[in-house]
């Protein structure tokens, strides 16, 4: 198909919600900022994965460099920021313009609207500022309210760091989450076939140490005249199968552990009666996640101040999925409780800086609006 | 002006075994003016032009329409066209050019055999390193679509035109995906082949294209050109025999058809030899059978072509095409 029609997101109806919404948001001090359309596509392959590859619109210089049209606009205002003086000093602002994706069944080009709050260490603040402006430039241009989810990655990475798994668990909880897993799933996987084969190798190396296990890899691999190592040491291999032994071991995750992970990700519903269910599981399981409760309340508390009505806020503890991207809060506004597509989503990344270049953690948190679904009921 | 755009491999193995192909089923591809002329016809098929081309261009002429019907391999139709199924038909596959489309990791990695290791040891790489693992690789749209069937996604795809079993030992790329035949290459470069790592098992194709111009003319010539490789397919693939013998010939003939896949499609008659049309495989089978059933003699014959009114080939191109 034609994915460069028009559709009824040109018509000029369409064209004045969005810039209704731009200029809301601009209204609240988030001046505009347009990043280049044109941006290096290694960026978003390294931090999305070589899935979004085929999502893309790529092309090339004659030296062989790859670019892509922006697919979104947080990296790219994230790199126009870092490259601008303001670097590293709060900064406000937002953006409204087209961003390409390959879509099944729709224009590959469409327009998102955001806003994007950079270096405040106000961080439950400015969760609240950008949730609240975001859902208020949407809700104006529809004249209807969302349904909004939240939730807050930064009490599930603090929950499995005061389980104290290990590694390779703590790495599979992660994954596993991230690709919508459930607990049971994730933990009750059929461990890798090969463990079985090497079950030789695992035996000797049960109660081994370090160096003790890198000294055997490495005679494996000179008996077996195998020499070079392409990416991988012989220390990681050996680290590996210390896992796996140590895994095989008894040394997995616990049923207690394992029911507290599944107790937490069940946690739902009303923010406040969340809280509370919180702090119960925290304390009943003896686990310190008092530092990352007390922001989450502070932010209903900063939420709430903004005039915003909470009994529209829905908490999902299982809601906040990619870990390695969000750092903290989550939301997302949909037209129903049941809808898929989100009309208005954002989160916080305090990583993301130091991922693109940055020297020191820059606190960021940012929202998108998709203008495309800015549509009257019914889908008009 | 031609009518039918025959597109075959311009060079190398392929080009030699597509033209014994073509022979083997009387039709002789001609190149004119010498082997640098990139136009040919087929001797005694007049409209019927031969394109030759290379093999990944052979793929794009496919899909745009271009060339009506080609030979190439499989792991190039499936890696050039995420959509191959609307835009091209596999009408069959040629037994040769065989080739597997593999994930091959170092030797040296002792502990990763098959893809669930390399999921594992791609997310822990990433881990320590925050970098993703690089694959080597110029099969970019298979790799992406059958990691994300293994659920492996702690990778980044480093393109690869050529020498791609050289990347890791470069320090390009920590593993490859490529093609391989007997493994030699991939060994010799101190790699190897994951257990469930073979993405494709890859053959050169006869593939048609379904968004060509198909015209009266060009059904009626792909018609022809697919009766005589059909007919010289089913000779090859089956023996024909004969055998004296008495007896319950309705009955015999019921028990070949059920055990052999032994077809008569001279009759039954009552009277002089039986003449019987069985799979390859199964001819000495059915001989040792046919003399425990009481035949004297059973003679058999491989044919040069067997020609049907049943045009198998033909019947599945015109149901796509319409």
């Amino acid at each position: 198909m034609d994915r460069t029609g028009q559709t009824a997101a040109d018509s000029p109806e369409m064209a004045g919600r969005r810039e209704a919404v731009l200029a809301h948001l601009v209204a609240a001090g988030y001046l505009r900022r347009e990043p280049p359309i044109l941006q290096p596509a290694s960026i978003f392959l390294d931090l999305a994965g070589e899935d979004i590859r085929g999502r893309l619109y790529l092309t090339s210089d004659s030296a062989g460099a790859e670019y892509c049209l922006r697919p979104e606009y947080t990296i790219p205002a994230c790199r126009t920021y870092l490259a601008s003086p303001d670097a590293g000093r709060p900064a406000s602002l937002s953006y409204l313009g087209p961003v390409f994706r390959f879509r099944q069944g729709a224009p590959a080009e469409f327009h998102q609207a955001g806003l994007e709050s950079f270096g405040r260490t106000d961080r439950e603040a400015a969760d609240a500022e950008v949730m609240t402006l975001a859902l208020e430039a949407a809700e104006q241009a529809l004249a209807r309210p969302l349904c909004v989810r939240i939730g807050d990655a930064g009490l599930f990475t603090r929950l499995l760091e005061t389980l104290d798994l290990p590694p390779v668990w703590l790495r599979r909880i992660r994954r596993g989450h991230a690709l919508g897993q459930p607990i049971a799933k994730i933990l009750d996987r059929e461990d890798n076939a090969s463990t079985a084969d090497h079950s030789g190798v695992l035996a000797a190396l049960a109660g081994a140490d370090r160096n003790g296990a890198r000294a055997l890899v490495q005679d494996l691999l000179s008996i077996a005249g195998i020499s070079s190592v392409g990416g991988r040491s012989a220390n990681e291999i050996a680290e590996r199968y210390l896992e796996q032994a140590s895994a095989q071991a008894g040394g997995g995750v616990s049923a207690q552990k394992r029911a507290i992970l599944e107790n937490f990700l069940k946690i739902s519903g009303d923010p406040d009666k969340a809280s509370r269910a919180l702090r119960k599981l925290a304390k009943d399981a003896k686990l310190d996640l008092s530092a990352a409760l007390d922001g989450f309340e502070s932010r209903l508390n900063f939420i709430a101040a903004r005039g915003f009505d909470m009994s529209r806020l829905v908490f999902s503890a299982a809601f906040a999925r990619n870990l390695d991207y969000y750092t903290g809060f989550v939301f997302e506004a949909f037209e129903n409780a049941d809808d898929m597509r989100a009309i208005v989503g954002g989160g916080r990344y305090d990583r993301l800086m130091t991922t693109l270049g940055a020297s020191v953690e820059i606190p960021a948190v940012g929202a998108a609006i998709w203008c495309d679904r800015l549509l009257d009921k019914g889908g008009k | 002006m031609s009518t039918l755009v025959l597109a075959v491999p311009s060079k190398g193995r392929l080009q030699e075994n597509a033209n014994a192909f073509f022979a083997r089923a009387g039709l002789d591809v001609v190149r004119g003016r010498g082997s640098r002329d990139y136009r040919g016809t087929l001797a005694g098929l007049e409209g019927v032009e031969i394109a030759f081309l290379s093999a990944s261009e052979i793929v794009s002429q496919l899909a745009a329409g271009t060339a009506h019907m080609g030979v190439t391999g499989e792991d190039l139709v499936r890696e050039t066209l995420p959509d191959a199924d609307a835009k091209v038909e596999m009408l069959t596959p040629l037994g040769f050019g065989h080739a597997n489309v593999v994930v091959a990791v170092p030797q040296a990695w002792i502990d990763v055999r098959n893809m669930t290791d390399l999921e594992d040891v791609a997310a822990a790489y990433r881990a320590r390193r925050s970098e993703r693992m690089r694959v080597a690789t110029k099969y970019v749209n298979l790799t992406r679509r059958f990691f994300a069937e293994q659920g492996v996604t702690d990778y980044r795809i480093v393109e690869s035109l050529g020498a791609t079993e050289g990347a890791p030992a470069a320090g390009q790329a920590e593993l490859i995906v490529d093609i391989t035949t007997t493994g030699a290459t991939l060994a010799a470069n101190a790699l190897k082949v994951l257990d469930d790592g073979i993405m494709l098992r890859s053959e050169a194709n006869l593939v048609a294209s379904v968004t060509a111009d198909w015209n009266e003319r060009a059904r009626n010539l792909a018609r022809l050109i697919l009766g005589r490789i059909a007919a010289e397919e089913e000779a090859r693939t089956t023996r024909q025999l004969q055998a004296v013998i008495g007896g319950d010939r309705g009955r015999i003939v019921a028990e070949a058809q059920k055990m052999f896949e032994a077809r008569t499609p001279f009759g039954t008659a009552k009277d002089g030899p039986l003449t019987l049309v069985v799979p390859k495989k199964k001819v000495a089978d059915l001989a040792d059978w046919l003399i425990s059933r009481g035949a004297d003699h059973v003679s058999v014959a491989q044919l040069d072509y067997v020609f049907q009114a049943k045009n198998e080939l033909f019947d599945r191109l015109a149901a796509r095409i319409g």
